[in-house]
């Protein structure tokens, strides 16, 4: 499914030493998460947008951990540290999008979506689904993934924003 | 032959205003602290945190 490098099927990647972020622009909702939290690395008035060098590695995961969209993932270029993985991580391919990792498994419409309680944390919800809100709207997913909030102290309800680690969720 | 599989609608996940996430359809949940996975026709999430019951809701957001 890569091409060349600085694009893949879908969006872009962007490397630094330690880890690539993959975007994915047709899955993201502008929660602005990433721009908010780290403009030094994801500025939207820039081309290319994203500089991995614009901020040390961890604080680029922890930011591309937050996007409640699979619009922002990652992965080690380092395949061997990308077995071992955290559920805390939640942006990470295995995660967001494991057809980066395999691409043997076509989508399949029929499939059921998936529904994943996260241990303390958010529920995460892929496939083809539709989100209806509060008011009666209602948004398309197909093949897509969104973060609910489960602890209900997120700042961007209905979604995960990562404050259920700071108030010490549990459930 | 025919197939037998039962064929849902595709699932569709509800905000209830200040309640909790309906979910319906053809959907499958994978509840990784429980480690339990169901694939029921219908299921109420707890979204407050406040719940006795989680992951569902038990209209503790009421109290």
């Amino acid at each position: 499914m890569e091409k060349s490098d600085g694009q893949f099927s879908g969006g872009r990647k962007y490397k630094n030493k330690d880890i690539t972020v993959y975007w994915k622009p047709s899955a993201c909702i502008h929660a602005s998460y990433c721009y908010r939290e780290l403009i030094e690395v994801f500025d939207p008035s820039r081309r290319p947008w994203v500089d991995m060098q614009g901020a040390s590695t961890e604080k680029i995961i922890e930011v591309v951990n937050l996007c409640p969209t699979d619009a922002l993932a990652w992965k080690w270029n380092d395949e061997e540290k990308n077995k071992s993985i955290g559920d805390d991580q939640y942006n990470h391919i295995n995660f967001r999008r494991p057809e980066l990792i395999d691409d043997l498994e076509p989508v399949n419409e029929e499939l059921p979506a998936s529904v994943k309680i996260m241990t303390d944390g958010p529920i995460v919800i892929k496939g083809s689904f539709s989100l209806v809100y509060e008011d009666g709207s209602r948004k398309e997913f197909r093949d897509g993934m969104i973060s609910l909030c489960r602890c209900g102290v997120s700042d961007h309800q209905p979604f995960c924003d990562g404050r259920h680690r700071k108030v010490g969720f549990t459930g | 032959m025919e197939n037998n599989k039962e064929i849902k609608p595709q699932a569709v996940v509800e905000l209830i205003e200040h309640g909790p996430i309906k979910i319906t359809g053809n959907f499958r949940v994978n509840d990784l602290k429980r480690i339990k996975e169901e694939s029921p026709s219908e299921i109420w999430l707890c979204r407050c945190g406040r719940s006795n019951n989680k992951p569902y809701c038990d209209e503790s957001h009421k109290k």
